[in-house]
């Protein structure tokens, strides 16, 4: 599938910088539609999940809007793409331990847990560009391929029950930076913030077959 | 591996042309004699093709950024038209502005004076967004050889040391701190090295340096020597013959892991 031809439905739970991840999908030629309720999920060709804030408070912003058993019969039930970023990422999780012990959606399964901190060399939190190292080919993106992305996180994805360490990143230790499950894909970095590499991972999803 | 950060810092000034404001592009030297030197959108557009890692968007006129429709604007617009993350600062006043930049586009915000004054600001802002939206700027002078934090852009004194500030805005939350020494600034002579390193020994978040670049190798000191996670120039960038690519190859040279590739 082309980028041109996705309708891309952005989940909005004010927990994100929509904007920029809205400018990034417009500047691919997708057309992009803010979804805050079930109805507004109808003739969407992928969904997108942000998140920007502490995971037990974006999990209970995303709860609030009713959408959580209709994103779960998306991606899980019918297999469909959903793209999740940062705390969008983390929600996916089992639980999170930002503030607290807090649960996540649990649709890929695993932990968020803090990073450790060790100055002079790792400084937490890890901001700025790091290298992510693909398992397996996703778009254009080979097997074994190193790509720089912007990081802005304390918190890291660990052990995936569900599905695959798609990408990994390290930063004193090695975590999750992307983790797939069929159709849905979900990367800690901020693609829409990523420059090429950014344009090119967001490419890569827009281009995955919605049904 | 993580790379250091070459980090442009664009100064925005309001200027009124026939009935709109419009913002412009600045440099300072030493946070006086502002000097126009074009348009900020464009050149945030150089700088990203240019591959700077990251922007440093400050209103330095000091008016309450949140109800300040010239900057919301502004920041909308770069970014719809840079795909790269924006600091935002100048003129935060309460923990609301955080919401309202971050809606604009704003990917992380500064604090400066607001968080001086009330410092559980720090606290607030990083219980709802998390630390690693909260950037906390501190400018200091030297006075009397003893380095003072300095607020109302570098022109009052408030008496405190920046390592000892810095130190309180992190166990409240700060996710980094902007530290800029404001003698040096648009000076060219180079970054406080010494200062840099006591304050990077000091805490465990990233530290950003600003405040004296003129050669590409004030950069490599700030990051070998000052222990900087990323270094921000506003001057340097804007006059030079210098631009982040050159900048970021001898940087490279020195040992220093960059970002080579978009």
């Amino acid at each position: 599938m082309s980028a041109a031809r996705a309708h891309v439905g952005l989940i909005d739970y004010e927990a994100g910088n929509v904007r920029s991840i809205e400018n990034a999908l417009d500047h691919l030629g997708a057309q992009v539609s803010r979804v805050r309720d079930a109805a507004e999920l109808e003739g969407k060709t992928h969904l997108l999940l942000p998140g920007v804030g502490a995971f037990g408070h974006c999990a209970d912003k995303l709860r609030a809007t009713g959408l959580v058993p209709h994103l779960e019969r998306w991606a899980i039930a019918d297999e469909r793409p959903l793209l999740g970023i940062c705390v969008g990422m983390q929600l996916l999780a089992d639980r999170g331990e930002e503030l607290g012990d807090h649960a996540g959606l649990g649709f890929v399964g695993g932990t968020v847990r803090k990073l450790a901190s060790a100055p002079p060399t790792v400084r937490v939190p890890h901001v700025g560009w790091n290298d992510v190292e693909f398992a397996a080919s996703f778009g254009d993106f080979a097997a074994g391929e190193r790509a720089d992305f912007y990081f802005d996180h304390s918190f890291a994805y660990h052990d995936p029950v569900h599905g695959e360490v798609l990408g990994t990143a390290e930063h004193g230790e090695k975590f999750a930076a992307i983790v797939r499950r069929g159709k849905l894909i979900a990367a800690q970095f901020h693609p829409e913030k990523s420059q090429r590499a950014g344009l090119r991972f967001l490419k890569a999803f827009l281009g995955i077959a919605p049904c | 591996m993580l790379k250091k950060r070459l980090v442009p810092k664009l100064l925005i000034k309001h200027r009124l042309l026939g009935c709109t404001v419009r913002p412009v592009l600045v440099t300072t030297r030493t946070f006086a004699d502002s000097i126009e030197v074009g348009d900020p959108v464009s050149q945030a557009k150089i700088y990203e093709a240019q591959m700077a890692d990251e922007l440093i968007v400050l209103n330095i006129d000091g008016t309450p950024i949140g109800g300040d429709a010239m900057m919301l604007d502004l920041i909308a617009r770069l970014a719809s038209e840079t795909f790269m993350p924006l600091a935002v600062g100048g003129g935060v006043r309460a923990v609301g502005d955080f919401d309202t930049l971050l809606a604009s586009g704003a990917d992380k915000v500064t604090v400066n004076q607001a968080a001086v004054a009330d410092p559980s600001l720090i606290d607030e802002a990083a219980r709802r967004y998390g630390a690693q939206v909260v950037v906390v700027s501190i400018d200091y002078r030297v006075v009397d050889d003893r380095p003072e934090v300095f607020v109302d852009h570098a022109a009052q004194s408030t008496g405190r040391g920046p390592i000892e500030w810095a130190r309180e805005a992190v166990a409240r939350g700060a996710g980094e701190i902007l530290l800029t020494n404001a003698d040096r600034d648009g000076t060219g002579q180079g970054l406080d090295i010494e200062l840099a390193r006591e304050l990077t020994d000091a805490v465990a978040v990233p530290v950003i340096l600003s405040g004296g670049c003129g050669l590409a190798a004030h950069f490599g000191e700030g990051f070998i020597d000052g222990g900087a996670e990323a270094v921000a120039a506003g001057t340097f960038f804007s006059f030079r013959d210098q631009n982040p690519i050159q900048t970021r190859s001898h940087i490279m040279n020195a040992g220093v892991p960059v970002r080579m590739e978009t």
